[in-house]
């Protein structure tokens, strides 16, 4: 039974522009606003505590997933890479000597020398896949399968 | 920054447990039924195999 007056298009988009957007655009505005809260307050502590975001390294399949992980979150994730390379790169160059790969192996060893960088890494990635959760439990509520 | 090892796992629990809670539950008792469950396991889990963990030899 699909909900009324909804579009599960819309609820995805917007659960995944915002954190909790799309209970909100769903009518669960409180649990939206929780959602908003906890998922935001992950991501912040994981920038807190000098987390880095992942980038595409061919040569690492896992690095696929890391990557996965932080687009999931949304725009928010922007802050974090920017903020990890300083600029928004997603995909190490494939040959090894190129100036900008070593450019962003350096800016990744930066971060990676602080000792709460792997407490910051996983707090940013834990906010991305609990957004993963949330666009897929809008959808659910959107097409009617979860009240 | 928060250097403490434990300070952070608890934050981590907390924090997951809220999320697992709302997201799973929609009764009120219920939810803090699961929020109090999860983060005490999620506590009292890691504890235990971090202490478990002290008996392995190290690599080095």
């Amino acid at each position: 039974m699909r909900s009324k007056g909804v579009s599960a298009f819309v609820a995805c988009v917007a659960a995944w522009i915002v954190p909790g957007g799309g209970h909100y655009y769903l009518g669960k505005r409180k649990r939206g606003l929780v959602f908003f809260l906890v998922v935001l307050t992950t991501f912040f502590l994981g920038i807190l505590n000098d987390g880095r975001s992942y980038l595409v390294d061919r040569e690492q399949p896992l690095s696929y997933l890391g990557t996965f992980a932080n687009i999931a979150l949304g725009p928010l994730e922007l802050v974090s890479r920017q903020l990890t390379f300083g600029k928004l790169a997603y995909a190490l160059p494939a040959d090894p000597n190129d100036a900008e790969g070593v450019r962003l192996l350096a800016a990744m060893r930066r971060k990676v020398m602080s000792v709460t960088n792997e407490y910051g890494t996983t707090f940013i990635l834990a906010a991305g896949l609990m957004n993963i959760l949330l666009i897929l439990d809008a959808y659910d509520i959107a097409i009617g399968r979860k009240a | 920054m928060i250097r403490s090892h434990f300070l952070n796992m608890v934050i981590f629990s907390g924090l997951v447990s809220v999320f697992f809670a709302f997201l799973t539950q929609s009764d009120r008792r219920e939810r803090l039924k699961v929020m109090t469950i999860l983060c005490l396991s999620m506590i009292v889990l890691s504890l235990i195999v971090a202490y478990a963990m002290y008996f392995f030899p190290s690599s080095r």
